[in-house]
């Protein structure tokens, strides 16, 4: 069973963690939950960058969920968000794409240009 | 959609953009009546009659920024709902709130199965940190009550300022889902 006692262990980890290398968010991933999204698949490209996030122990990323914004030939899309870079939006997105991402641009800093549908503000 | 947990993060996402800064979500399944309960509640910016009508209409939107305008969300979960014997009613109240009942014939051949409740659940909790998830799954079986609760205000007052995203939060939210839905016996509805 999961207790609030596992979650004040939780906090102190964390806390000690932050103490260590701050507590900035580097980069944030959005990802579009409107209904075509979801109907072609957006949950598990969610589940899937929560998935990494855990696994990786990425503890400077944020990934929140958005409505549609008229890409929907491009479901499911994904923004990624880095403070000072032009933003950019992948597009047709699986859980392998997503994995990919992880890997390639939020760890190591390289856009995936193959899925990438548009850049910039 | 394929399942009715698909439909269910459509809703919530549908709170969301209303601004609810909580959202209920009350699954019950009760075997001897044969029904399976959606009720989604939150405190949204809520409808006028008007728009409340419209909304269950296939060729409405509220985006009026889109090309598109359509909105399938809403008509999608009332037409699976009524095709298997089921009933859907929205009931709202501008600056109050909305809430959202769906009721599914269990045994219908027409129902569409829960799906993977846990990552709907998960991906709208994490996706969404301030607004408040309060779920509660009930299964009733032969006289017997099963029931699960989860308030994301407590976790959130428990772990202070550290985000949802924390790599071991993650987790622990997870692990939680996951015994709810066992002990309540829904992960294969």
């Amino acid at each position: 069973m999961k207790t609030l006692a596992d979650l004040k262990k939780i906090r102190e980890k964390a806390q000690e963690e932050m103490k260590l290398r701050g507590s900035n968010i580097r980069i944030k991933i959005v990802v579009g939950m409107g209904t075509s999204g979801i109907a072609m698949g957006a949950r598990e490209v969610m589940k899937t960058f929560l998935e990494e996030i855990s696994q990786r122990n990425l503890t400077d990323v944020l990934v929140t969920q958005t409505g549609e914004k008229g890409l929907s030939s491009m479901e499911p899309v994904v923004d990624v968000i880095e403070e000072g870079k032009d933003k950019v939006t992948y597009g047709i997105m699986t859980p392998e794409k997503a994995r990919k991402v992880v890997v390639e641009h939020i760890v190591n800093g390289r856009i995936v240009t193959d899925y990438v549908v548009s850049t910039g503000s | 959609m394929q399942d009715i947990s698909l439909h269910l993060l459509d809703i919530i996402e549908n709170s969301v953009r209303a601004g609810a800064k909580c959202i209920r979500v009350r699954i019950i399944n009760d075997v001897q009546e044969n029904i399976l309960r959606f009720i989604i509640e939150d405190d949204g910016c809520g409808m006028d009659s008007e728009t409340l009508l419209m909304a269950q209409d296939p060729f409405y939107t509220s985006k009026g920024e889109r090309t598109k305008q359509v909105g399938l969300g809403i008509p999608l979960f009332k037409q699976n709902a009524e095709l298997c014997n089921g009933s859907f009613t929205i009931t709202s109240e501008p600056c109050l709130g909305t809430v959202l009942k769906a009721d599914f014939e269990a045994d219908n051949i027409d129902r569409l199965p829960l799906g993977n409740l846990k990552d709907t659940l998960l991906g709208s909790i994490i996706g969404h940190q301030d607004v408040d998830f309060y779920v509660n799954l009930i299964s009733r079986d032969k006289g017997k009550e099963h029931s699960f609760h989860f308030d994301t205000e407590v976790i959130k007052e428990e772990l202070g300022g550290i985000p949802l995203t924390y790599p071991d939060v993650i987790e622990y939210i997870e692990q939680s889902l996951i015994e709810g839905i066992q002990n309540t016996n829904m992960e294969d509805v």
